[in-house]
Order: C-alpha cells, then sequence, then structure tokens
C-alpha cells in the first residue's frame, strides 16, 4: 500500500504527463453533482412486474442473440408446485427478477392476479368460493378456473410466441398429477422445456408465519383477522386433501424446495447452466428479516479518482451523523417488528438451557473490558448497540452445543446480524470506521470498487465533449452500455458485482453498503428491477439513507433524511 | 483488514466430508475444490485416507478391502484416524478454513464418528455424496484409477480392472448411501449420476453453496484450454506498462501465424475465442475464423497512476511503491488501481464459466494470464505474480482427472520480453531469474 496516504500530483515533473489515460485521471472529476438533480420518479416503484420491451436489455446480461434467447437454454416454462402458503409467489418473483437481471426474457404469471382482476370486474359475493379448491365441486366453480386457467395459458404462449420471451414463470397450485401432466405435454409440443419448483413446506412455524401474512392480503381488506384466517385455512385444507406430491414416477424434470431451501432435490437436471445457475440462486435465497441500507461514503478534499484520499472534516461529520441514522432507523424497525422478550441480564434463567457446558461468562453481566475496538467482531448481544432479538437469544443458548450446527458470527446468516460492505478505498472504509467502533462488522469488497471512468476520469461533462466528441455521442445514446476507452461500462460492472447479489440474497439481517454512486445503482438496479437507461441516472445524494425493504411480490423504497453539518 | 473474496469466512471451518464407492470421482471432486478454494485464497487441503493407508499396507489386492478381514481393517482404521488426526491439526495450527476428507466414508457409523469429532472441534462437516449406477461412467474411472493409482503400478491392465471391480464389490457390501429421511439433520449433498439429481439438503453459508454450486459445473469431457498474450505491443517496445496501445509489426506478424498455430494444435475442434476489450488482444485475434467473445474481466491488471509508465519511471517517482510491489507482489494494490488478488476476484466467473465450456481459446495479458494459469496448475500465491510467460507463445492446456498437462507451442517470432524480476526496474530475463520464476511454466512443460 502507499506509504503516506496521499499524493500530490500537481508537483510531479513525470516524464508520462501526457500518457493519455494518466493526465485525463488528474484532471478535475467528471461527474456532475448530483445534489441538485430531482430524484427520478421512474425508479421509485419496483419494476419486476414491468412488461418488457421488444427490443429489451437487461443490466446484467453477457451478451444477445438474434432468436432473444440466452445460455443455450431454448424456451423454458418454470410451473410453481404447492400448496397455498408456501411462498409461490415469492419464489416466482425472486426468479424473475433475478433471470431478467441475466438477460433472459423472463415474466411471471400469477393466477392471484388474474382472478383478482376478475373478482374485481364483477359482484364479489357471487364469485364462487370452491374456484380456490384445485377440483371445483360446483359447475360454476370448475368453469370459473378453467376459464381463468386457460387465460393464463393463453397469456404465456403469447409471450413465447410474440414477445420473444425465454422463461416464463406460472405461478399458481399444480397440485395435481393431470394438470402438470398437461402443462408438460402442451408446452414440449412447442419446443419448451418444463421445469417444475415445488415448494413444500413442513416447519409449522414457516406455515403460521405464510398464513398470517396470507390473512392480511388485498384477498381480505375489510376482513376481520378472524373471518380472514378462517378463509384462508379453508382454501388450505380442501387442497391438503386434493394434494398430490411430485415423485421421480412423473418423469418430469423438477426441483423440490423444501422448507425456504433447507433442503433441494434437482431431477432429471438436463437444462444445463441456466437451471444451475437458478439451483445456485435457490440455495442462496432467504426470506428476509432485515433491509437493505445505501449510502454515499464520506467526501474527501480533491476528491478525485485516481487519489485514494482520506475523509475531510466534512466527511468525518458525515460517517458520525451516518452512523447515529442507520444505528437509529435499525433499532426503531426492530423494536417494532419483533415479539416481546425476556430482559437477557435480568432474566436469564428464561432461557432454555440445553446445553449444560455454557460457560459462565455467557450469561454475567457486561463487563467493560471489551470495549476496545481490538476485541474480537462478534460481541455477546448485550454489548452491542444494536437491540437483543430472538435470534441473538438463540445463538447465545446454541453457542458450544456439539449437538447443533454452530452459529457463523458476521457473514449475514441470522435475522438480527448488521453488516456494512465497503469499497476497498480508504474513504469508503473510513467513512465505515465509526460502526467499526463500535464494535460491528465491517467488510471490505473490492467488487464494489466503483465504475473505472477511463480515460474520461475526473473531467466535467463539458470536457469529455470538447475531447472525445465522437465518444461522447455513443455514451448519450446508451450511458449504459457505452464504454469509454480504458473504462468500464455500467454492464462491466453489473457483472462484476454479480457474486454481491447472490450474497446479499442469502443475508437475512441488516446490510448497510457504503459505495460510490456508481455502485449504488447498480446495486439498487437490481432490487429494484430498473431499467438499463434508468440505471445511470438513478441519484443517491449524501442527504438522503436509502433503505430497501423486502415483501413477496414487490420490494419498497423509504428515504430517510441524513442531518449534519 | 482483509479484503474478502467470498463471504466473510472469519469463524467458519468446513470440513467436506466425502461420501462415495471406489472410482466415483471422490478424489477428482476434492481436489477441484481444493484447487478453486486455494486460488480464492481460502485456505484448503485435501486428506486422502487412501495414501495414508498406502504406509501401512502399499499395494492390497481386493480382499485387504473385505469388511470381514479384520487384520486388514485395523490398519484401514488406522489411516482414517490419522487423517483426521492430521486434519484437526491443520485446522488448529494453520487456520485451515475447508479441509477436504477423501476417503469411501461408506457407513453411516464412520460418518458420525467424523461429524462427532467435528463438532467437538468447532468444525461444520458437510457430507458430499458421489454416487452412480451408469456403468459407462464407472468403467470410464477405472481406467483413469488403473493408471494413475500407486495401488496398481506395474500391473497388467486387465488383472488391476477385475481387482477393482472386486474391491468396490467389498464396499458395496457395508455401503449406507445418504439418506434423506435418517440424515435429514446433516449438511449434505448427493451428486446422482454426476449432477442428473442433486439433493441439497441445509447449506447454511454462502461459502458451502459456493462449493455446491461449483461442483455442479464441472464436467469431464475431454477438453482443451488454449492461453496466449496478445502480440507485442508498440507500448511493449517502449517499455511502458498498461495502456491501450496497437501491436507493433511483429505483434502484427505473429496474430497473421496465430491461426495457424491454433489449427495445428486444435484439428478440426471448434473453439471459441475470448478476448479482453483492448486494442492489443483483438489485433491478436483478428484473422481467428472462430465466434469471439469480449470480456471486461480479461483486461489487464490496472495499474492506476503508474498507467502508461515504464519500470524506471515507477522506480523514480514512487520508490517506496516500487520498493513495496516487490516485497509482496501479489497483495500489492497499485495506487488507484489493482492488486493481483483484485484480478483474481474480478477473474472467478470467468473460472466457473471456463469449468462448464468446452475449447476455448483466451487471448488476454501478461498478469491476467498468470492468474488463469496458476488455477489450473496450482501454482502458490507467492510465486504466480513472478512467473515468466513470453510473448508470442500459444499454451494448451488439457485438463485431465487428476492433473492438467501443459504444451508450450513457440510462434518463432522475435518478440521483446516483458517479464521484471525482483529488486530490478530492468525488463529483460536474466537466467537465474527465469529459472526461479518460470519454474512452474517450465517444470510441468518437461513433464509432458
Amino acid at each position: 500500500m502507499s506509504v503516506d496516504g496521499s499524493v500530490d500530483l500537481s508537483d510531479l515533473q513525470s516524464p508520462t504527463l501526457n500518457a493519455g489515460n494518466h493526465m485525463a485521471r488528474t484532471r478535475r472529476r467528471w461527474s456532475k453533482s448530483s445534489q441538485d438533480q430531482p430524484t427520478k420518479p421512474s425508479a421509485l416503484a419496483d419494476g419486476v412486474h414491468e412488461d418488457i420491451d421488444f427490443d429489451f436489455i437487461s443490466p446484467g446480461q453477457l451478451y444477445s442473440t438474434e432468436s432473444g434467447r440466452l445460455f443455450h437454454a431454448g424456451k423454458i416454462l418454470i410451473v410453481l408446485v404447492g400448496l397455498p402458503a408456501t411462498s409461490k409467489t415469492l419464489l416466482s418473483v425472486a426468479i424473475t427478477r433475478y433471470t431478467k437481471w441475466l438477460g433472459v426474457r423472463t415474466s411471471s404469471f400469477h393466477v392471484s392476479e388474474y382472478r383478482r382482476k376478475t373478482m374485481a370486474s364483477m359482484d364479489c359475493t357471487s364469485f364462487p368460493n370452491d374456484y380456490f379448491s384445485a377440483k371445483p365441486t360446483t359447475v360454476e366453480g370448475r368453469s370459473k378456473r378453467k376459464h381463468i386457467l386457460e387465460k393464463v395459458q393463453e397469456d404465456m404462449i403469447e409471450f413465447f410466441n410474440e414477445s420473444k420471451g425465454q422463461l416464463a414463470i406460472y405461478d399458481a397450485l399444480n397440485i395435481l398429477v393431470e394438470e402438470r401432466l398437461h402443462l408438460q405435454q402442451v408446452f414440449s409440443r412447442m419446443n419448451t422445456k418444463v421445469l417444475f419448483i415445488e415448494s413444500v413446506m413442513t416447519d409449522s412455524d414457516m406455515i403460521k408465519h405464510n398464513v398470517d401474512m396470507a390473512s392480511q392480503s388485498a384477498d381480505y381488506v375489510g376482513w376481520s383477522q378472524k373471518d380472514a384466517l378462517a378463509n384462508y385455512m379453508h382454501r388450505l385444507k380442501v387442497n391438503r386433501e386434493l394434494y398430490e406430491e411430485m415423485t421421480p414416477e412423473e418423469e418430469l424434470a423438477y426441483v423440490k424446495y423444501v422448507n425456504f431451501g433447507e433442503r433441494l432435490i434437482v431431477n432429471n437436471n438436463h437444462f444445463g447452466y441456466l437451471i444451475n445457475k437458478i439451483v445456485f440462486f435457490l440455495m442462496n435465497l432467504r426470506n428476509k428479516k432485515g433491509c437493505v441500507y445505501f449510502a454515499r461514503c464520506g467526501t474527501s478534499t480533491n476528491d478525485n479518482y485516481v487519489n485514494d484520499e482520506l475523509l475531510n472534516s466534512a466527511g468525518i461529520e458525515y460517517s458520525k451523523a451516518l452512523t447515529e441514522l442507520v444505528l437509529k432507523v435499525v433499532n426503531e424497525r426492530r423494536a417494532s417488528q419483533s415479539e416481546p422478550l425476556p430482559s437477557l441480564v435480568a432474566n436469564s434463567d428464561a432461557i432454555p438451557n440445553s446445553s449444560s457446558e455454557t460457560p459462565e461468562h455467557k450469561r454475567s453481566p457486561p463487563t467493560l473490558q471489551v470495549s476496545s475496538g481490538l476485541s474480537s467482531r462478534s460481541m455477546s448481544p448485550s454489548l452491542s448497540p444494536l437491540l437483543t432479538t430472538r435470534a441473538s437469544l438463540q445463538r447465545t443458548e446454541s453457542t458450544g452445543n456439539a449437538a447443533m450446527r454452530q452459529p457463523v458470527s458476521g457473514d449475514g446468516g441470522d435475522d438480527d446480524s448488521f453488516v456494512v460492505w465497503t469499497a476497498a478505498r480508504k474513504r469508503t472504509f473510513d467513512t465505515a470506521r465509526f460502526f467499526y467502533d463500535k464494535g460491528i462488522n465491517v467488510r471490505q469488497r473490492s467488487q464494489l470498487q466503483q465504475l473505472h471512468p477511463g480515460v474520461v476520469a475526473d473531467m466535467e461533462e463539458s470536457e469529455v465533449r470538447a475531447k472525445y466528441p465522437e465518444e461522447y455521442k455513443e455514451w448519450i445514446k446508451d450511458p449504459y452500455h457505452y464504454r469509454f476507452p480504458r473504462a468500464e461500462s455500467y454492464h462491466d460492472l453489473a457483472v462484476r458485482m454479480e457474486p454481491l447479489l447472490l450474497e446479499m440474497e442469502r443475508m437475512r439481517g441488516d446490510i448497510l453498503v457504503i459505495g460510490h454512486e456508481s455502485v449504488l445503482r447498480v446495486l439498487y438496479g437490481y432490487l429494484m428491477a430498473c431499467s438499463c437507461p434508468d440505471i445511470p441516472s438513478l441519484t443517491f445524494t449524501r442527504d438522503e439513507l436509502i433503505e430497501i425493504s423486502f415483501s413477496p411480490f414487490e420490494n419498497k423504497v423509504r428515504r430517510v433524511p441524513i442531518v449534519y453539518e | 483488514m482483509p479484503v474478502y473474496t467470498v463471504s466473510n469466512v472469519q469463524n467458519l471451518r468446513i470440513c467436506v466430508v466425502m461420501v462415495g464407492l471406489p472410482a466415483r470421482g471422490k478424489s477428482f471432486i476434492s481436489q477441484k475444490i481444493v484447487r478453486y478454494l486455494s486460488w480464492l485464497s481460502i485456505k484448503s487441503k485435501c486428506f486422502n485416507v487412501g495414501n495414508y493407508r498406502r504406509q501401512g499396507a502399499p499395494r492390497p489386492s481386493a480382499e485387504f478391502f473385505d469388511a470381514s478381514n479384520e487384520e486388514a481393517y485395523k490398519i484401514r482404521e488406522h489411516a482414517v484416524t490419522q487423517a483426521v488426526i492430521d486434519m484437526m491439526n491443520w485446522f488448529a495450527d494453520e487456520q485451515g478454513v475447508v479441509a477436504i476428507l477423501d476417503a469411501t466414508n461408506s457407513t453411516r457409523q464412520r460418518r458420525n464418528w467424523v461429524l462427532k469429532l467435528c463438532r467437538e472441534n468447532s468444525i461444520e462437516p458437510m457430507f458430499l455424496e458421489s454416487w452412480c449406477d451408469d456403468n459407462d461412467l464407472i468403467l470410464r474411472n477405472i481406467a483413469d484409477v488403473k493408471t494413475s493409482s500407486p495401488d496398481y503400478k506395474g500391473v497388467d491392465p486387465d488383472v488391476a480392472t477385475a481387482d477393482f471391480l472386486e474391491r468396490i464389490a467389498n464396499y458395496e457390501q457395508v455401503y449406507q448411501a445418504l439418506d434423506e429421511a435418517q440424515d435429514r439433520d446433516l449438511t449434505f449433498v448427493r451428486l446422482i449420476n454426476i449432477a442428473q439429481q442433486v439433493i441439497i439438503n441445509k447449506v447454511e453459508t454462502y461459502l458451502e453453496s459456493r462449493i455446491v454450486f461449483y461442483v455442479m459445473n464441472l464436467h469431464i469431457k475431454p477438453r482443451y484450454i488454449w492461453l496466449s498474450r496478445h502480440g507485442e505491443s508498440i507500448y511493449n517496445l517502449e517499455k511502458k506498462i498498461g495502456g491501450d496501445s496497437s501491436l507493433s509489426p511483429r505483434g502484427l506478424q505473429y496474430a497473421k501465424k496465430l491461426p495457424e498455430l491454433v489449427r495445428e494444435s486444435a484439428g478440426n475442434r471448434d473453439l471459441t475465442v475470448w478476448t479482453s476489450t483492448l486494442i492489443r488482444t483483438q489485433e491478436t485475434a483478428q484473422d481467428l475464423p472462430y465466434k469471439q467473445l469480449q470480456w471486461k474481466a480479461l483486461d489487464e491488471l490496472d495499474a492506476g497512476v503508474c498507467d502508461g509508465m515504464t519500470y524506471e519511471e515507477i522506480e523514480e517517482t514512487f520508490p517506496e511503491d516500487f520498493k513495496a510491489r516487490d516485497e509482496d507482489k501479489y497483495e500489492y494494490r497499485y495506487r488507484g488501481g489493482e492488486s493481483y488478488r483484485d484480478v483474481v476476484i474480478r477473474l472467478e466467473p470467468i473460472i466457473m464459466e471456463l469449468e462448464r465450456q468446452e475449447n476455448i481459446l483466451i487471448i488476454t495479458h501478461q498478469a491476467v494470464l498468470r492468474c488463469i494459469y496458476a488455477y489450473f496448475m496450482n501454482v502458490p500465491q507467492e510465486e504466480s505474480p513472478w512467473m515468466s510467460i513470453p510473448l508470442h507463445t500459444l499454451i494448451r492446456l488439457e485438463p485431465r482427472a487428476y492433473a492438467t498437462h501443459v504444451t508450450k507451442i513457440k510462434a518463432d517470432i522475435p518478440a521483446v520480453s516483458t517479464y521484471k524480476g525482483k529488486g530490478t526496474s530492468q525488463v529483460g530475463e536474466s537466467d537465474s531469474n527465469q529459472r526461479k520464476s518460470a519454474h512452474a511454466l517450465i517444470d510441468s512443460d518437461s513433464k509432458k
């Protein structure tokens, strides 16, 4: 690493000053101050359900083909299979988000959305209640069900045939052998491979959570909690009796997805890489309790691309304010989400003691000695600046118990984890220093290195226009894909960052990403399914903390002002 | 503050416990995992119980593996205990992160024993079973084993095959596959007929999931990978590093000759050419009659402020940096640029893609080639940044089950040397430098 931390390039009598790239980089910064630009309203909503244009190119797409299809995979229909309350919608939306980002023309088809539309257009009370059974008992129920399912299938066929679709995701029960066979026959006749993803839930806590969520869904607006729950449980019950779980005897290609990824079984895997990628994605997909936060790094004096500077005093003030704010926001949210907890210190008898060997010190009140910055990063819950949650108590309980898998601290696997990711640049890491001092896990990730600006580094836009008129013209046309000489395009950046997206999917707790605007654009673009033309102009200022929260059907954004001197 | 290649592995120790009958590719998978993780700087090591057993029984016949042969059982028991002890010591003394226990581990009793030992030492076991009933596949594996295993050194191939089949039959008597119901609390992966069916149970960390994804992408079809630097560039002539210059006349000559070299080496095989986005690699590839793909990830190591300078200029302008880089070339990150470690991280998707692809020709740059070459040839980090990879040379790699074979094809077109040894700012290969630094390349070359 460099010795004194920074170097004043203006003093250099370097014989290479006319080497294009070097000279370009030492000039003034090329990136308009984003503070005065209004936020793009289109980028506020999750775009995962938006239709894709005919010539759609996605953020992470590596190449394009004549047919519009990638990975030598041809057309694929993914059919979700499973009872109500098995997270089928979440799975189909998550896979859609990821594959769309990879450049696969994907669309998800949710039967429940079609049904809601139909219901909205008619008198609700006349909607046959046995529609919700896989085998309705009344003539009316049967015809309504047949009608809606046929409409969805027609739309999927149209998506393949008319819109260059490559991957359709069919979100419906499909719990009968006969239904699955039908789909297999219809679509394989049209040269489309069919992969079934069956979500099975045996964990009663997970089912309960999903049923609770469902009883608060759009279907039950205006219902009492009790009635909604009863109605939904009825839907679940009738279908449970009809459910035919998938077996190898059906001779279909399928992935069995048990208890939200606790177990995955891939059967008849002839699909190759694209399906391997989806399986890898599913291995990492977790039901998130926390949020993803985005913040810029603090300011430094010269703000050059090539200089690896430390923060200036304003930057330090910003970092302090950011630390306080993020901890406050996270704690407030955790307090509102959590069930009442036994107090850890006063009430330690309340913790079930499954391990007779739990060392004494884990139970005793905090001592002062631990607060040094050099201590281990994994702290006893009571010392953390974050609220104690049920997950932290469970962790305390299982530590040192050889009969259980040991908890892994720091990689975000737990509900209550909090990890800060920064780039490997000094001022970015410096911005996270106050988190680090408080015992929070701070990780430097070199993949978060900002977009490499190449020859136009540290130039004003006007300067670029004057010096590189041809390149400038091309850049204006397609700012996402255009690559200045020696530079990275946003597309390059997205491809480089893909492994981080998967890690982010796995992390169940809270993550704060402190990075350059270009890096935040790409991550935000993935989480909110933004289009390529939008991503380069997304704005992230130092006045706002961005919070993205997760729900099965879409992700939501909240902006929290950062106040500092 | 370290930079993490994959998610934080602090406090995380994994033992991948292989499970499976002989000739199921366990050793192949084990070695691949070690290679991949080591390359990503995740400390990993394979403990092959067979090697321990050979110390007590160098060339046993099939009866040795009969479960009722008590004498032999003791020797086998001793071997596995010894391997596990060494493994535990390695975790403790060398801060190991991922160990692979490469053995059949065919009974539930044995696996429970390993499980208990691991847990007592705060190591998480992940069982990885390779199960196969495809006879062709098994016979192909046996063919590999009898030619490469020390157990059958000097034995007639037919005799070896018959003995080996009998050995497998002895294992089959006691073999208990992993079971979805009985083993549901374990972290395990079952690969059935390579990856036709895969069962993944309780994979809890990102690192484990990366190992599984990697294993799912492995294939054993025969193929070649060719590597070449771009032809000599203008900057090479001027002794400058980085930049985006065109080829020199001699570099263009190499580009002209490359199609012929490739054809001689590849025959009629179809292949895909991967280049970087820089002019010099594309000029080098311009006459190749194959499909081409440009990867940003194959661009040369970014020298930051030093881009476009000669080594002499760098030494003069940034003497401290110049020294620091020589001291730890793998970790040194140019001001505003990259380190070798950074390059490895950005190359990871390329390696994953290479594993699943078939014939590929990569035309890229010195530092990037060093990293890719290091992956295939297991060159350690301290050495790989110092390897000499001369201009105007086509390298052909042939990945085989137990090792990668290398062939070097010289184009016979003169070019400057861009090699810089330790402690000098002069380029060019002195004899001693070359012998030391080119160790890996020359060594494996002569073995071929």
